[in-house]
């Protein structure tokens, strides 16, 4: 058996917010060309017909406010360009109309098309070239917050496309129960960053089974005396606020956030991870953001499974149904692992669905039932059962790296 | 081994700043789950007067220790009944109390 799967313990997900490829790690086509991000060959039309590119000019705050918007219609627009035709195809030309939307100013609904320089992310970008990055990870909905991470937490959103309020409908369990139901029994935690910040994961998880929860200092804490779960979910710091400790500078990246703070709190978990030796030659760390926020990617996302349920014309607020049978904007995701090669690039196609199914594959082997999403979304980590497809697993080294970036905080 | 310098962000913290749609949602969600709460642990808090991130946060800080504190409180009511249990069932197994002495 390939040794990294092998060793691998614990997976840890942290879920960033509200960012695109394109924004996040566009640029490092310029590094390696083989990662699909930003040419000059792209371009969205403003509202006077003028084609804007892409351009590196992106702020670490105080530039895309008012907050892009990122619900089911404009989403919509963003994909379609504005075609509500029956047999429409997505050429991603509508950011800029729709950022135009919220402000009537064409100068500033251009700025929806700015991306990060390599240099101004140097978490992200650095552990995009070292590790695993994924030229094909797309947000699971083509729309918010709320439905996109419960796709991350149960493997489908049972049916809603917006921020209301989810009503779990049985019979599909969040990974977290899965695991700590199962027998043999499975550690697992959801760390959101402070009882200020919270969880997202409310009115199922928290409110339900707070016990499944923990702090940030905790999750550090757990790193530190290898007691951190066998799957572990991370959550950003979402307001700015302040604490026993001082000034809390929110760190989920979500506009208009500051994306510096983002990228510390990113450093800040990887270096947790690999200050423990043993801890970093048995985790998988993956770093994902939980959908575009409605920012300029270039990739159209593809069609995929339908899941069992539909949301209504009314609940998506186009006037047509969704039978969440396509995926929504691509986002950044890096997989980090010292038995990943160093460069590993990865052209499969995955969403959020990929995470409780990765999980539950590692860990718990066949278990049902999952969503029809969740059981059609591929895997990262490949199971540990013989035969592992070498092409396909992505912890491959016979022998684990010792050349790993440090990041100095 | 590489060393990459992370910059720390200035001037960033604003907890004046407008809560934005995020924040709005998991308002609305713990405000829910607050409903459901016994009325000692309830905030009075009026969330639709909630402006602010710095607002925001003392929000979601006060009802999410809410909710764990009343989890605890009915985790540990539970414990104390199965040791109550527990204790009656042990002096049972004793066995037949003695005879109440006549007076």
């Amino acid at each position: 058996m390939p040794p990294g799967l092998d060793n691998l313990r614990h997976i840890v997900v942290l879920m960033m917010e509200n960012r695109s490829f394109d924004h996040m790690l566009g640029s490092l086509t310029a590094v390696n060309p083989q990662i699909d991000g930003v040419t000059n060959q792209l371009s969205n039309p403003d509202t006077t017909g003028a084609l804007v590119k892409p351009q590196a000019l992106a702020e670490f705050q105080g530039q895309l406010d008012p907050d892009p918007d990122h619900h089911f219609p404009a989403v919509d627009l963003q994909i379609f360009g504005g075609d509500t035709s029956p047999n429409r195809v997505a050429n991603m030309q509508g950011f800029v109309k729709s950022y135009f939307n919220q402000q009537k100013d064409v100068g500033h609904s251009q700025k929806i098309m700015y991306y990060f320089a390599q240099n101004q992310l140097p978490v992200l970008t650095t552990l995009a070239l070292e590790f695993a990055v994924f030229n094909r990870w797309f947000a699971s909905i083509p729309g918010p917050t709320i439905c996109n991470r419960a796709f991350a937490h149960y493997g489908t959103s049972f049916g809603r496309v917006d921020m209301n309020l989810l009503y779990v409908n049985e019979p599909f369990k969040s990974i977290y129960d899965r695991l700590i139901n199962a027998t043999p029994k499975h550690t697992s935690k959801l760390y959101y960053y402070d009882t200020a910040s919270s969880t997202m994961e409310i009115t199922n998880l928290l409110q339900n089974q707070p016990e499944l929860f923990g702090t940030y200092p905790q999750f550090l804490d757990d790193c530190k005396t290898g007691n951190l779960p066998d799957y572990s979910f991370v959550e950003p710091n979402y307001s700015d606020h302040d604490s026993d400790d001082g000034e809390e500078v929110a760190s989920d990246q979500h506009p208009d956030h500051n994306v510096q703070a983002g990228e510390m709190f990113i450093a800040s978990v990887y270096k947790a991870i690999k200050q423990n030796a043993n801890l970093w030659q048995s985790t998988a760390l993956l770093v994902v953001y939980d959908e575009h926020g409605g920012i300029y990617d270039h990739v159209a996302p593809p069609a995929c499974t339908p899941d069992q349920f539909q949301a209504s014309p009314n609940n998506t607020g186009t006037g047509m149904p969704f039978a969440f049978d396509r995926l929504g904007v691509r986002v950044p995701a890096v997989l980090i692992s010292p038995w990943i090669p160093k460069g590993t690039i990865v052209n499969r196609v995955f969403d959020h669905a990929s995470i409780p199914g990765t999980v539950t594959k590692f860990l718990l082997g066949d278990y049902s039932p999952r969503s029809p999403r969740e059981t059609s979304a591929d895997v990262f980590i490949e199971p540990n059962v013989a035969p592992v497809d070498p092409a396909r697993n992505l912890l491959s080294l016979d022998t684990m790296r010792t050349d790993c970036p440090d990041f100095d905080m | 081994m590489a060393l990459i310098h992370v910059p720390r962000p200035e001037n960033a913290w604003n907890p004046n700043r407008p809560v934005n749609a995020l924040l709005k949602s998991q308002i609305v969600h713990l405000h829910e789950a607050e409903l459901k709460l016994p009325l000692r642990l309830q905030t009075d808090i009026y969330i639709n007067a909630i402006k602010t991130e710095g607002e925001a946060a003392d929000y979601v800080r006060q009802v999410t220790e809410a909710i764990h504190a009343a989890h605890q409180a009915a985790t540990a009511k539970r414990a104390r009944s199965r040791v109550r249990r527990t204790s009656k069932v042990k002096t049972k197994k004793k066995g037949p109390s003695k005879p109440r002495r006549e007076t």
